[in-house]
């Protein structure tokens, strides 16, 4: 449906876009996610037909965005950052403006028009000018002009930049509903987001796709294997050192032992240690750490297996981590 | 054709949704309405001729022409809706079509409004019909002509104000050319392009009521040229 591959987008000296490769099934709601300047809204407009791209191709709903750009902006329904909205103009009279546009013929017309005022909640707002909405309903209005050609992919530049609350999950609520039978491409810096909307997620950084999948194969990925949050009773007392012995240890990631005074265990003499570790790809991690600490005569007080938060996933892909991580493959 | 007539619908609407262009046309039409009677002193004068009338036409489109084509592209970029323009399913030229004929169908209406002067006094004298003819199509030619680098003037502003000053600077430029070839030591093959560009030379015989094709000619060519240059900067910035 979306194919892009070695695409570059370069402004005079700047560079947005590096290289990115990648593509997009029918039926996926794919996230583009990264910090501002990250190449996100760059790779929008090349898809959307707006911009051409600077290295590369991209192929959307089978036409080249270079060779047939009004093909690709048939197929496409978009809704840029700011929303593209004629203030003059009433809801009613700007969607029959894009209906119009969009080659609807008049028959039809006014029937798309109601889907799409009724598909984003605008019955009330039909004949308010459009100067005189609030940011949510304008945002709405963007909306509705995007999907009113039953698009069959919809490209959505932070499509709730800006709103409150409430309306950020109507507008979430929404985009889920279309996802149902259209492919989405949306773009946001709001891990929450993805979370709650995305089937996969690309992480941009720097013009770079940093990160491809679903939130846990991009943790996988990242880490190699699973991380364990556990915590440690015993009456000798332990040090880090000894967690080497765990069979198909990764790294130790933290470990200290809990001074809670108040702690009944600690009252009856034993010793409290908290340890956080990842294991090698594969390894199932809570049967190997149960087994090692029966083996050492440690008793585990709890085993937790950690999920990562999006997060953390994205400060080490697009953060100081990343610059860390990288400096130290270059040391 | 009728793919860009719901563009250049909404051209139209957006003119006739803002109050800018009733004051242009009312100002143009009580401009115009006391230049006819007053200025020109027109009963006393005691010539059958609307000759003088047209004559400041010309001027007239330097202020009116940019106050027509300024709020174009430079506001649409400015509000963002330029993005949905260029991404509806339409080619750049198409666009700069109805951008085109928008501001260039208002034009009309407001020349259709100052008919009534010359029908008024025309039973008053001996007027060639003919002549008043000429020079009605003769400002819509030159109102298009224009109207198309008063576009470009909007393609390459990202305000209205801009667009307007560099638009009217544009027509200043393009209407006076031909003054320079008057002064001395200027070559005669040079006097003769600069003649050739002015907007107000080619206007001058349809001030006399004579149609010539070959001024029809030089005023599809600027049409043409600037509209070019419109599309080709809208798809230089694709690139860009």
């Amino acid at each position: 449906m979306i194919e892009a591959e070695n695409l570059g987008k370069s402004y005079g000296s700047f560079t947005a876009v590096k290289d990115a490769s990648f593509r997009v099934s029918p039926g996926e709601i794919v996230g583009l996610l990264g910090p501002n300047g990250a190449g996100k809204t760059s790779i929008m407009k090349i898809l959307t037909g707006y911009h051409f791209p600077s290295r590369g191709r991209a192929v959307v709903g089978g036409c080249d965005v270079e060779t047939d750009p009004v093909g690709v902006k048939a197929a496409v329904g978009y809704l840029p950052e700011s929303s593209p909205v004629y203030g003059d103009f009433s809801v009613g009279e700007y969607l029959d403006f894009v209906a119009a546009a969009r080659g609807i013929p008049p028959g039809s017309r006014a029937r798309a028009v109601e889907a799409a005022i009724s598909e984003c909640g605008l019955e009330k707002m039909r004949k308010r000018t459009i100067s005189k909405l609030s940011k949510g309903y304008r945002q709405r209005t963007g909306l509705a002009q995007a999907i009113i050609h039953n698009p069959a992919i919809l490209i959505l530049d932070e499509p709730t930049a800006g709103l409150d609350p409430n309306q950020i999950i109507e507008v979430r609520r929404l985009i889920r509903k279309m996802g149902d039978e259209k492919t989405v491409i949306l773009s946001t810096h709001i891990l929450q987001e993805v979370e709650a909307l995305c089937d996969r997620i690309l992480i941009l950084n720097e013009g770079l796709i940093a990160a491809s999948g679903t939130r846990d194969e991009i943790a996988a990925r990242l880490k190699g294997g699973q991380e364990y949050a556990l915590t440690l009773k015993t009456e000798k007392s332990l040090n880090r050192e000894e967690l080497a012995g765990i069979p198909r240890l990764a790294a130790v990631e933290s470990f200290q032992e809990l001074r809670e005074a108040d702690e009944p265990a600690r009252q009856a003499g034993f010793k409290l240690y908290e340890a956080r570790v990842s294991l090698e790809a594969g390894a199932e991690g809570g049967d190997i750490l149960f087994d090692w600490a029966l083996s050492r005569g440690l008793r585990l007080r709890s085993l937790t297996k950690e999920r990562y938060s999006l997060e953390t996933l994205f400060s080490r892909l697009t953060g100081e981590d990343a610059k860390n991580e990288r400096g130290g493959e270059n040391a | 054709m009728r793919r860009i007539y719901p563009l250049v619908k909404k051209e139209l609407a957006v003119f006739f949704n803002s109050p800018i262009a009733y004051v242009l046309g009312a100002a143009f039409i009580v401009f115009m309405s006391v230049w006819f009677f007053f200025l020109l002193r027109f009963p006393a004068r005691n010539v059958a001729s609307l000759r003088g009338y047209f004559e400041i036409i010309p001027m007239v489109f330097i202020i009116l022409i940019p106050a027509l084509t300024m709020r174009g592209w430079a506001e649409e970029r400015k509000l963002g809706t330029a993005e949905l323009l260029l991404t509806l399913p339409y080619r750049e030229v198409h666009l700069v079509a109805a951008k085109f004929l928008g501001p260039f169908l208002f034009l009309c209406i407001l020349m259709a409004l100052t008919l009534p002067l010359p029908l008024t006094v025309l039973p008053l004298g001996n007027f060639e019909t003919g002549e008043i003819l000429g020079e009605y199509i003769g400002i819509l030619f030159l109102g298009a002509a224009a109207l198309s680098i008063g576009q470009f003037s909007s393609v390459l502003s990202t305000n209205q104000v801009s667009a307007f000053l560099l638009g009217a600077g544009a027509l200043i430029f393009f209407t006076l050319i031909h003054y320079a070839a008057e002064a001395s030591g200027v070559p005669s093959f040079l006097a003769a392009v600069l003649r050739y560009l002015s907007l107000d030379y080619h206007f001058d015989s349809f001030r006399k009521g004579v149609l010539d094709t070959r001024d029809i000619a030089y005023f599809l060519f600027i049409c043409a040229v600037f509209q070019y240059l419109s599309v080709k900067t809208l798809v230089f910035r694709k690139w860009s």
